[in-house]
């Protein structure tokens, strides 16, 4: 399971759009993921998990003044649950959802205080119990391939996300999510020198190495000359889950993602609950079910939709037995499936999702025993003996290469990147032990770089959404690189300045502009 | 719009910080002189260090060459009193360099951008005279796979004609599993070929697994194929040759299962389409609000369950109204229980629609 999202945090505005983002992941997705895994310990079911934590989103998880809006925006969700019980006293259909939010809300916000504000916590007692391995990724989830003219810069992504992990889960990653899965050849190189033992590929990225894989995507292969082990996605299974055609998520029993009640309400009524301006957006209240193609909806069931979750991991677990048998009775070896999905499609678009993960993490461990979880590094502690292979350049994104990020929207942008990354190496090179104020300098020219690499906002000058902020950031980011770079350059810094900066973009607090060489 | 605005408070906040700087008092700032500073007009050297400081006007245009040779301007004169200075707005338009970067978009494709330093066009003028200005841009792309390239080795290359001003290009390499290079440079009217700058060296991915196998881990070719199709959940049956394509083909990349990218943006689950294939749409829906008041220590309740009165006595209730008929007994009791008052209000809704399509006028 991949958990990422960009850094957006702007202590310069009260309320800021873009910082729903994050919210809105905490209630539907991080805390619901949390419950079903502290259910699991409780019930002592074994089960385990390969999961990212991005840098990005660890930063901003513990991030107090984001912690502090959490608790805000939780708050005025449990007052609009409360309104919403008593508008609907006459429409009991969707009573019985308001008091269902109202319940899931309270109990986000218990679990978020029980935590003390400090999501991460739980995701650390996870892993230190043994049962989820969490990863780390690019420090800012910058995309790879597209820095490999600056291989300083993929460097720096790397190594600045270890030691973010480890100063937060209190031992070193074993794994990495490459950013999108983006893998450029030669990149294991780094890893290797990060202490990373593992990362993942689409399915071509094993299929189209060489030499040709004995396993095909169902055993990892160790890259040519650093042994990083690579594992590769299999599509079948991720087919079920992901496909919007066949995939479990548009079952009609589901809840309908696109009918919020921040859209849907009397204007004066919601007007508290959604953006200042006016901007209607979504609220997390959403009372149907996705009940067929037409735009008639009819509410949302609970019960039924949960019968069809428990269905839909059965049928999951039923498709991997069948697969699981067929390819060991050729490959003569126990295959792995790896199976990765965004975390943020559990909970926040298909809201269902962690109830079907714990229905299937239970079926796995109660009902058969011809296939269990494994995590990355158990498996290679188990099978040590792997092929050598050079794996493929591949992304997991739109079409399997790199075009999602390098097209007419936002190509201008790698001139500008690449030119900031050759500037940060010289000055690393150039100031291989700076102190005092020329040290804060450089860091802060670092992180600053980080965030300009971001692949999120590459990504959404692609889509089409968003698309002003994620310009703005790209240039804010660069702007202020470029200004720093000058300064340092001319020995003439701006400590107040400096200080404004350090204090707005404060993502990785131990930052060493060392690691970019 | 909601971003434009913060960029524009942004923008203020700038300006604002900016326009108090401890050197100047804001009465100093005459307004004429802001007038008289158009960036366009001044040249870099004239502008004072301190003057910038009361350009707020200034911030809002768009970011050009005169600017950047202020800041420059600034940055080599460290010993005037140093003035607070503005981000600029935009990114510069050049770095003053000449180099070229080729990157790899997908099988086929490549990306090339590129710049070269005014200076460096004067020098080619100088030496080619006519010739400079009858003479093609043209990227010229070396096939270099599995070869140490000299500059005179390649198994071939081909020309991309660019317009004059261009800076960057989309190449079309028709060749996955190739190393290539590419000059940018002049194409002379004799057919001489004239490199300013060379790029970087890339390498497009095969499309299709190896022919290259591992004596140690031989899989033979139908079980690999099987493997293959499998890998891509396309069944047991695909051949090699096609499961690739198939992939591509029935749109596995296209959103299906492709990343969504940043999973707060994109949902694999597709919006359904629904009925509105004119895209003409009508919502309508009812709700009512019961409102009154009494003592403001009265004991009221409404439909049986009791509510919270406002200190001055007053109370408003909100109901989505379904169709059909409400009877909403309001009663209050005094805080004595002596006296009790009921008021029911009877509401009835019934909603009606009708759809009409006018058949579509054609001229």
């Amino acid at each position: 399971m991949h958990g990422h999202l960009p850094f957006v945090r702007h202590p310069e505005h009260e309320d800021f759009l873009e910082e729903d983002w994050l919210y809105e992941a905490i209630t539907e997705t991080y805390i619901p993921l949390i419950w079903v895994f502290e259910n699991l310990l409780a019930d002592k079911v074994d089960f385990r998990l390969t999961m990212t934590l991005s840098p990005t989103l660890l930063s901003m998880l513990t991030d107090s003044l984001l912690q502090e809006r959490y608790l805000k925006h939780i708050n005025e969700l449990i007052e609009l649950a409360h309104k919403e019980i008593e508008r609907t006293t006459w429409q009991s259909d969707f009573q019985c959802l308001a008091i269902m939010y109202l319940n899931q809300f309270c109990k986000a916000r218990d679990t978020f205080l029980r935590y003390n504000r400090n999501l991460t916590v739980a995701f650390k007692n996870f892993q230190d119990a043994g049962k989820l391995e969490i990863i780390t990724c690019g420090a800012t989830h910058g995309y790879f391939p597209f820095m490999d003219v600056c291989r300083e810069s993929v460097r720096s992504q790397v190594k600045v996300a270890v030691s973010h992990y480890e100063s937060i889960f209190g031992r070193k990653p074993r794994g990495i999510w490459l950013p999108e899965c983006g893998y450029h050849p030669g990149h294991d190189e780094i890893l290797k020198e990060a202490g990373l033992r593992y990362f993942f590929t689409d399915s071509h990225g094993i299929l189209h190495g060489t030499p040709r894989p004995k396993y095909g995507v169902f055993a990892p292969v160790y890259c040519k000359g650093t042994s990083v082990a690579c594992f590769a996605r299999d599509l079948e299974s991720s087919k079920q889950v992901w496909s919007s055609v066949e995939g479990y998520p548009g079952d009609y029993n589901y809840r309908e993602f696109y009918r919020d009640i921040g859209f849907d309400l009397e204007f004066e009524y919601i007007k508290p609950y959604i953006h200042p301006d006016g901007i209607r957006i979504n609220t997390g209240m959403k009372y149907y079910r996705i009940t067929g193609t037409s735009c008639q909806k009819e509410p949302y069931n609970v019960e039924r939709a949960r019968a069809r979750a428990a269905e839909h991991a059965g049928n999951f677990l039923f498709n991997r037995q069948k697969q699981v048998e067929y390819l060991y009775d050729f490959m003569q070896k126990k295959p792995i499936l790896v199976s990765p999905y965004d975390a943020e499609l559990f909970g926040h678009w298909w809201y269902e999702g962690p109830m079907w993960l714990d229905f299937l993490i239970r079926k796995i461990a109660f009902d058969q025993d011809e296939i269990r979880l494994i995590t990355a590094s158990e498996y290679l502690a188990e099978n040590p003996r792997n092929q050598v292979v050079a794996p493929s350049l591949s992304s997991w994104g739109w079409k399997g290469y790199s075009e999602m990020w390098l097209q007419g929207t936002n190509d201008w942008i790698y001139r500008h990147l690449h030119t900031a990354s050759g500037r940060m190496a010289e000055l690393t090179k150039g100031f291989p032990d700076a102190r005092d104020l020329l040290r804060r300098a450089l860091n802060q020219a670092l992180r600053e770089l980080l965030l300009a690499q971001s692949s999120d906002w590459a990504f959404i000058m692609g889509t089409g959404t968003h698309v002003d902020y994620a310009v703005r950031r790209t240039k804010e980011h660069l702007l202020c690189f470029n200004r720093l770079c000058e300064d340092i350059k001319s020995n003439s810094i701006d400590q107040e300045w400096l200080s404004e900066i350090e204090r707005k973009d404060n993502i990785f607090p131990n930052i060493d502009y060392r690691v970019h060489q | 719009m909601v971003i434009f605005r913060k960029i524009k408070e942004k923008i203020k906040e700038l300006v604002e910080r900016k326009t108090k700087p401890k050197e100047i008092k804001p009465k100093e700032i005459k307004p004429k002189k802001v007038k008289e500073i158009k960036p366009k007009k001044v040249k870099a050297e004239k502008i004072r260090a301190g003057e910038e400081a009361v350009l707020p006007e200034a911030k809002e245009t768009v970011f050009n060459e005169e600017q950047l040779a202020i800041e420059k301007a600034k940055y080599s004169r460290p010993e005037v009193v140093k003035p607070k200075r503005v981000l600029p707005q935009e990114l510069p338009d050049r770095y003053d360099y000449d180099k070229i970067i080729l990157q790899v978009r997908d099988l086929w494709w490549l990306h090339a951008y590129w710049e070269i330093r005014g200076t460096t066009i004067e020098k080619l003028k100088n030496e080619f005279r006519d010739e400079f200005y009858k003479a093609k841009r043209v990227l010229r792309v070396y096939d270099i796979s599995n070869i140490v390239f000299n500059g005179q080795n390649a198994h071939g290359f081909f020309d991309v004609q660019v317009s004059d001003y261009s800076s960057s290009w989309y190449i079309d390499t028709g060749g996955p599993g190739k190393s290539w290079v590419v000059d940018f440079g002049l194409l002379l009217s004799d057919g001489r070929f004239v490199t300013i700058i060379r790029s970087n060296i890339v390498h497009t991915p095969v499309e299709g697994p190896s022919w290259i196998t591992d004596e140690e881990w031989m899989i033979p070719d139908e079980m690999f194929a099987r493997l293959y199709g499998m890998g891509f959940g396309l069944g047991q049956s695909s051949p090699v040759g096609k499961a690739w394509q198939e992939r591509i083909k029935k749109a596995l990349f296209s959103g299906v299962f492709a990343s969504p990218g940043m999973a707060s943006m994109g949902s694999p689950v597709k919006k359904m389409p629904g009925e509105k294939e004119r895209k003409f749409w009508l919502v309508v829906d009812c709700e009512l609000i019961v409102y009154g008041a009494t003592e403001p220590d009265a004991k009221v309740t409404v439909q049986g369950r009791p509510i919270t009165l406002r200190q001055d006595g007053t109370f408003s209730l909100r109901f989505a109204l379904p169709d059909g008929k409400q009877v909403i007994p309001v009663k209050a009791v005094s805080s004595d229980s002596i006296e009790e008052r009921t008021i029911t209000p009877t509401v009835n809704r019934e909603t009606k629609s009708s759809i009409l399509v006018k058949e579509e006028v054609t001229k």
